[in-house]
């Protein structure tokens, strides 16, 4: 379907403004996904989706309102404008300070994402035989092993906007993505477990290839098997780890990205998605000088990938962590007002019937100039964590734990045997603090990210090269 | 137009494509404040049409989500999603519309949720006396129908108010919830007290750090309804067959856990916000043990998942995925007060988050504490841990009940999808974990 005519959303604007919004902002907002879903070879069936509607936003008095809605017609989009207004005016008393928007770098921009092969040139059975193909090359049985109930879901997704707001923002854009998500569940004996993962970046169908869906699939059903069939109790307590990318992306994802959100640090999502520890952290440093953590939504091909964000502001790569040292913080204009800075376009909305709130997009620690040899010949007793199986971490993004799905002794300086289950139970001081090397080799994974109410997945890349830690707690 | 306009003319553009079908239509007014500090942060609000269509054609399956101005634009696709795929092991012809429509609406709730105006009711919940708090407040007013090629012809309407608050003082909080479908001030301002009451008994007492191990541990019934949701997610059929359950090579009539648990789902439960009389498939839905003192009563079913894996539809349809409407544990006989006495020396977590399995099918997972949680001695609270971890197997800590409090809660919040009328549960010998 085409987008509507931008008159439309300045008008939605004009009319806040005339009701008595001091800011208003209407965003189109659509997104169109194609879901296959297979199990054990077999196609269980595949589903379209259509989410799309108008959201207006406005600040009346101090308060903020909004409303969204499906249909585009004159007197429905005039009635969630009323309804944005009535809201924001019966939030209003309850202000203590009123909500403002701070500056930021407008844009008046249209981009777009040129996939190589666009999604509807690909016909469905290619893509169904494409992902039953990366199935089939799958060795399922060895020596007693199995895995079964494989499940892939194949995604793929264009989203659409336009940004309008009464600041003069014009932005217009279309992303196109690919996704992928499975699940193994192996058992060996009477060993069982499961490996789940998510691939995806942004571009078209030629993703399936460039992000070798097939290869990470092939090496989960490996890690699978040496966790079941060769793998030990670890060893426990302090302990020189070394952490894989995947590992250390989630980490920086949780424990750098997250506490750095600016609306969480100052309480707004205290009650959903938590807090932040930077909220009374009052150190400079969190980590050792070779710690350096960046969020960059413009990484082209990027799950997260964005140029501007929903408030319509120009983005950029924001550095949160820097030699250790903490050092940005992610915001929205309503952030950005708050501590007297400009936004650094931290603002996203799932869909249409999302608020823009702060969030990440492509967080990475940042590469150092040591090969993985390198960091493990100098470890004389420790673990090396190759991929994970199970985390979590505190709402204030303090106590965070990564158990290892692969996982090896490092004994003087090599990889030795397998263990399994190794879990790294740690504080984001002491996760950042023990890390003396940081490999070249930075990887991305793609993820969803949760915050909000309702809450809004979006998509994030993290990532970071192989790190090592000194003297860290395995139990 | 209206909803059932747009679900006939839906119906009508998929009839002559398909074998089977049906289309659901949930026209949707819902408003949501939400606050921080004390400050309304935000207040948002939404009327749309969701619809959602079911399709088999030769046996192939395909579900089609729209929430768009256009019906045509998504269905048009339908034809060529179906051309292409192969037939799909989970088709099972639709099954006899047995359901009876089962409404319940509170004028007050459908109200708010259609205006946006809120004032009054704010300053009747008395949100400003909290102090520094946060958290939301839901008017939801729910109008569905289902129409199928298996002749279901049914609808109904809901309400849902609830809400939950995180109160703080002095650097502790507590964190409560509600759940209703009426508009129930009586039933929020609880929750209120109660989570002001937590913050301010941790805010009272001294923190002392614990050592990882084994404890007794009473958990809220925060706690107990986001872990029970886990329980039912594995007695999901769907999730069995995707090899996310712990309940794999488990069969009806097996003691999993403590004889002391018993989980119902319970559609028919008017007074939680989840309750249907039909499912997705349009079969009558009907109250049923989950687990029964500790013994596993079934799977929950739609038709498809119980032709892959043998049985008969339990009236749990999602299209693909079976799905729980509302959950109850059933109370215990242990009263409030005398709870904590049981606990004597342990731990009383209040709330948690984060729950992450590390093996679906051993049911090995970790959940993290958050807001006030004590440690108790003699049965009286002495001091409040930070953040501690709950590592463990969820069928052994569920089969290490050793009491069940009498006084239920109404609990829907961010961990706890599934509206839930639970109680506390006393624990023993359940695996803390923390940061050295």
């Amino acid at each position: 379907m085409s987008k509507p005519d931008p008159l439309l959303l300045s008008n939605l604007v004009e009319k806040a403004l005339s009701l008595g919004a001091s800011y208003a902002e209407a965003r189109f907002h659509s997104l169109r996904t194609l879901q296959i879903l297979m199990i054990n070879g077999a196609i269980l069936g595949a589903g379209e989706s259509l989410a799309e509607g108008v959201a207006v936003r406005v600040l009346v008095d101090g308060g903020l309102g909004f409303a969204a809605t499906t249909s585009l017609s004159h007197d429905d989009l005039e009635k969630a404008v009323q309804r944005a207004v009535a809201s924001a005016r019966s939030a209003a008393p309850y202000m203590k300070r009123p909500i403002g928007m701070g500056p930021g770098r407008l844009g008046r921009a249209r981009y777009s994402v040129e996939p190589l092969k666009p999604f509807q040139d690909v016909s469905i059975d290619v893509k169904v035989s494409d992902i039953l193909d990366i199935y089939k090359s799958l060795e399922l049985e060895k020596n007693g092993f199995r895995v079964g109930n494989v499940t892939i879901s194949y995604v793929d997704s264009v989203e659409e906007k336009i940004i309008v707001n009464s600041d003069g923002a014009y932005v217009e854009s279309t992303v196109p993505r690919l996704m992928v998500f499975y699940n193994m569940a192996a058992t060996a004996g009477d060993r069982k477990a499961n490996r789940w993962n998510q691939i995806g970046g942004s571009g078209g169908y030629e993703l399936l290839d460039k992000l070798d869906v097939r290869g990470s699939m092939e090496d989960d059903v490996k890690s699978l098997y040496i966790n079941l069939v060769k793998a030990k109790e670890p060893p426990r307590g302090k302990l020189d780890v070394v952490l894989g990318p995947e590992v250390v992306g989630l980490a920086v994802h949780e424990s750098a990205g997250h506490p750095s959100e600016a609306d969480r640090i100052l309480g707004r999502e205290a009650a959903q998605a938590g807090m932040s520890f930077r909220t009374t952290y009052r150190e400079e440093f969190i980590g050792s000088e070779h710690v350096t953590v960046i969020d960059d939504p413009t990484i082209p091909g990027s799950y997260g990938f964005y140029l501007y964000d929903d408030e319509g502001v120009a983005a950029g790569p924001r550095v949160i962590y820097e030699r250790g040292r903490i050092a940005g913080m992610l915001h929205n204009r309503e952030t950005a007002a708050v501590y007297g800075v400009e936004s650094n376009a931290a603002a996203r909305a799932k869909d249409y019937a999302s608020e823009p709130i702060v969030r990440m997009a492509n967080t990475y620690l940042a590469p150092g100039d040591y090969s993985f040899e390198e960091l493990v010949e100098d470890v004389r007793e420790g673990v090396y964590i190759k991929k994970y199986m199970e985390w979590n971490i505190d709402d204030v993004r303090w106590g965070q734990r990564y158990v290892g799905l692969e996982a090896y002794i490092i004994k003087s300086g090599e990889l030795a045997e397998p263990v399994r289950n190794a879990a790294l139970e740690v504080t984001t001081k002491e996760f950042y603090s023990s890390i003396d090397a940081v490999g070249k080799d930075l990887q991305f994974f793609a993820g969803t990210c949760g915050k909000g109410e309702p809450s809004q997945g979006v998509p994030v890349w993290f990532g970071g090269p192989h790190i090592r830690m000194r003297g860290v707690t395995l139990r | 137009m209206s909803r059932m306009e747009l679900a006939e003319k839906t119906a009508k553009l998929v009839s002559g494509l398909v074998d089977e079908y049906m289309v659901r239509v949930d026209t949707v007014d819902w408003l949501m404040v939400k606050m921080a500090h004390g400050e309304i942060t935000v207040v948002q609000s939404w009327r749309k049409n969701i619809v959602g269509v079911y399709a088999a054609k030769d046996g192939k399956i395909g579900v089609l989500s729209f929430e768009a101005r256009s019906v045509e634009d998504v269905v048009r696709r339908l034809p060529e999603i179906l051309a292409k795929l192969q037939p799909s092991p989970f088709y099972a012809p639709l099954p006899e519309p047995t359901g009876k429509p089962l409404s319940f609406t509170d004028k007050k709730v459908a109200e708010a949720a259609a205006t946006g105006e809120v004032s009054d009711k704010l300053e009747e919940l008395g949100v400003a006396r909290l102090g520094d708090a946060a958290g939301k407040i839901d008017f939801v007013h729910r109008e569905t129908v289902l129409l199928g090629s298996n002749g279901a012809d049914l609808g109904y309407n809901s309400t849902s108010f609830n809400g939950y608050v995180r109160v703080f003082r002095n650097g502790r909080s507590g964190q409560w919830s509600w759940t209703s479908t009426r508009y129930e001030p009586e039933l929020a301002r609880r929750a209120m007290d109660k989570a002001v009451e937590l913050a301010e008994l941790c805010a009272k007492l001294p923190r002392e750090r614990i050592e990882p191990g084994k404890y007794r541990v009473l958990l809220s019934p925060m706690i107990v309804g986001n872990l029970v949701d886990s329980i039912v997610d594995a007695a999901n059929a769907g999730m069995l067959i995707f090899g996310m359950s712990f309940l794999q090579g488990k069969k009806p009539g097996d003691q999993v856990f403590s004889p002391s648990l018993t989980v119902h789902d319970k559609p028919l439960d008017t007074s939680l916000p989840g309750f249907a009389g039909f499912d997705d498939e349009g079969v009558a839905t009907r109250d049923k043990p989950v687990v029964e003192k500790g013994v596993f009563k079934g799977f929950l079913h739609n038709s498809k998942t119980a032709k892959v894996l043998g049985g008969e539809t339990t009236g749990n349809a999602g299209w693909i995925m079976p799905r729980a409407f509302n959950l109850e544990v059933a109370p215990g006989d242990m009263k409030p007060g005398e709870m904590l006495e049981m606990l004597d020396n342990g731990l009383y977590l209040t709330n948690n988050w984060y729950t992450r399995f590390q093996n679906y099918l051993e049911g090995l997972f970790s959940t993290v504490s958050r807001d006030a949680a004590f440690v108790v001695r003699n049965g009286e609270p002495v001091a409040c841990v930070e953040r501690v971890r709950i590592a463990d197997y969820m069928p052994r800590i569920f089969s290490n009940i050793e009491a069940v409090g009498s006084e239920q809660w109404q609990i829907e919040w961010w961990e706890v999808r599934t509206p839930t009328r639970t109680p506390h549960i006393l624990m023993r010998d359940v695996g803390i974990s923390l940061p050295s």
